[in-house]
């Protein structure tokens, strides 16, 4: 089958280079280095234009936002705007409970999450049931089961509080971690697991000490995208607080839709202060992050 | 007793998984399938019991129609837009190398923005009076007054849809890349001494090899955007009217905001068939598509 093809595909591109119709030069121009620095540039462009307005608001005078919304500021920059983002909301607060929450959420999913993966993958832990399941969990979308985890959060008394939105986190990013530590567990050869069982390692030690070490990076990428995923969490932070004491930045910022009118400067400042942070790791943890999404995004 | 504790090593190591999955989905659907055949409120949970009133209710309702419709139709417009941009992208980078590891930090970034903060930035770009948008189109000339993206009936949904996609093209792209680059070299190569134009190589080899893992990205991608809230909530909160209602934010104010949980049950139950049902479907059909193929 290969072989054929490979051959007719011989025959007809010898064709068609002997002719040099209109769909040689269409796609001359379509697949040209030209065509295609342009179309990455527009992408560069379009990933970045709202990034550095939002930043370039957060800099303008608030008179100038007003008649000028302009990519750029033209008048003086300032940093009126940061102060009294800081000043009016009480984002460090905000910002700290996104801290611990998205913190101690990470450990706990990795805690977790490792042996889980590893059981599942080595020993088939669950059959073919238990990752449906997590996949299923995780493919199903939050609003349907928030009445019963906001139920259940209430009955154990940990509404609006910073340990039962952590707990539910970890919950709710256990399907994502499992996902994407699958493809750097399953890429260990199991002689070498083989070889430690045989050595007298019992299999928990296997994985601590010998199967660990090798996923390190897998661990890593999980543990960035769960932390960052858990920082931006929006719904469950919605519902189970309402209060300054466990509002996560997300909720903070947006009590600026509505309650204090649009004050862009403001605003922009704000939104900033949760997004540096984040491209702060993106920037940090790049290489790992791109392998941890792509290894697993591309499983048949 | 060793032995025993070695023995049972694999399932302890899935216990705490299997105990967050039962607290996380299990429990809550059985929860939300009792409360859906009840009158419950937020403060009364399992009030009365009144069978199927809830989903006689659902099915005439409107909004909630409207709402599936909504977002059974953004699903599919972003997810076909986020896949063929994605992969667009992706084909013109693999040849660039020097872009290439800028392309890939830049990437994440809107895909790794906090969606509150996301729905902010577009929130300020679309405004009719201080708006980048708004300001371009009336100092370039293009239109005489300042347009209410996020106010108007036909405008929103496709200025959120902008915004998802802004957000999640990056994303598409990333897995793209990461397809295209799998690909076996050595039936390139025999093209290329062939001299086969770049456009027949891109039809006969890259597209047939390519396809199962760009089907797998677009229903992966789909069924992630039909969770879709954190924008609705931020920019529209479903309005004008319910132009921008979808299933996720209609089930969050039916039940938080009106507090009719027992309705908001039996909305999500609805959802949660409706979603199994497509996901099922989507997945027979990646499989037979795929037999065409080969």
């Amino acid at each position: 089958m290969e072989t054929n093809g490979t051959f007719e595909i011989h025959a007809e591109a010898e064709e068609i280079v002997a002719r040099k119709d209109v769909s040689y030069y269409v796609s001359h121009i379509l697949f040209g280095r030209v065509f295609r620095i342009v179309l990455l540039l527009l992408f560069i462009l379009a990933i970045l234009i709202p990034i550095v307005y939002i930043a370039s608001t957060s800099l303008k005078e608030p008179i100038e936002i007003r008649v000028s919304g302009a990519l750029l500021p033209t008048g003086p920059i300032t940093t009126i705007n940061w102060i009294k983002a800081f000043r009016n909301v009480p984002l460090v607060r905000y910002l700290f409970n996104s801290t611990v929450v998205a913190f101690f959420s990470t450990i706990l999913v990795l805690v977790i999450a490792v042996p889980t993966t590893y059981s599942i993958i080595r020993f088939k832990t669950g059959g073919w049931f238990f990752p449906a399941w997590i996949l299923g969990t995780y493919v199903m979308p939050p609003i349907v089961v928030s009445i019963p985890i906001f139920a259940m959060v209430k009955m154990v008394g940990l509404q609006n509080t910073l340990l039962g939105l952590l707990l539910v986190h970890t919950m709710a990013n256990m399907p994502i971690a499992v996902w994407l530590m699958d493809s750097y567990i399953r890429a260990i050869p199991k002689e070498l697991e083989q070889a430690a069982w045989i050595d007298g390692y019992s299999k928990f030690d296997t994985l601590r000490r010998v199967v660990f070490p090798l996923i390190r990076p897998g661990v890593l990428a999980t543990g960035v995208i769960c932390l960052i995923l858990s920082w931006n969490e929006f719904l469950f932070a919605l519902i189970l607080t309402y209060g300054v004491q466990s509002n996560t930045f997300p909720i903070g910022i947006s009590r600026y839709v509505g309650e204090h009118g649009l004050q862009f400067g403001e605003m922009s400042a704000a939104a900033l202060a949760g997004i540096v942070p984040i491209y702060i790791l993106v920037f940090l943890f790049s290489r790992n992050l791109v392998e941890g999404l792509t290894r697993g995004g591309v499983k048949g | 007793m060793n032995a025993t504790i070695e023995k049972y090593t694999p399932k302890l190591m899935v216990l705490p998984t299997f105990v967050i999955l039962l607290i996380i989905s299990l429990v809550p659907l059985i929860y939300v399938l009792g409360i859906s055949f009840t009158d419950s409120t937020i403060s009364k949970p399992f009030n009365d019991f009144i069978w199927f009133e809830n989903y006689k209710k659902a099915l005439t309702d409107e909004v909630f129609g409207d709402s599936l419709v909504n977002t059974l139709i953004f699903a599919f417009v972003v997810t076909t837009i986020q896949t063929f941009l994605g992969f667009v992208l992706a084909f013109a980078m693999q040849r660039e190398r020097k872009l290439s590891g800028v392309l890939r930090t830049l990437a994440l970034l809107p895909l790794f923005t906090p969606p509150v903060a996301i729905a902010m930035i577009w929130r300020l770009i679309y405004d009719p009076n201080q708006g980048m948008l708004n300001y371009y189109l009336v100092k370039w000339g293009l239109t005489n007054a300042p347009i209410a993206f996020l106010g108007d009936k036909t405008l929103a949904f496709p200025s959120i849809m902008l915004a998802d996609i802004w957000q999640w093209t990056p994303f598409c792209f990333l897995l793209c890349l990461a397809a295209l680059q799998s690909l076996p070299r050595d039936p390139y190569e025999a093209a290329m001494v062939d001299g086969a134009s770049a456009w027949y190589v891109f039809k006969r080899l890259t597209l047939p090899m390519v396809a199962p893992q760009v089907i797998v990205i677009f229903l992966f991608r789909f069924l992630i955007a039909l969770k879709v809230f954190d924008l609705i909530y931020m920019l529209t909160f479903g309005g004008p009217g319910n132009t921008t209602q979808v299933a996720s934010f209609y089930i969050y104010r039916v039940s938080f905001k009106q507090f009719q949980t027992g309705y908001g049950g039996a909305l999500s139950i609805l959802v949660l068939i409706l979603i199994s049902v497509l996901a099922t479907l989507l997945t027979k059909g990646r499989e037979l598509l795929l037999k065409r193929v080969e």
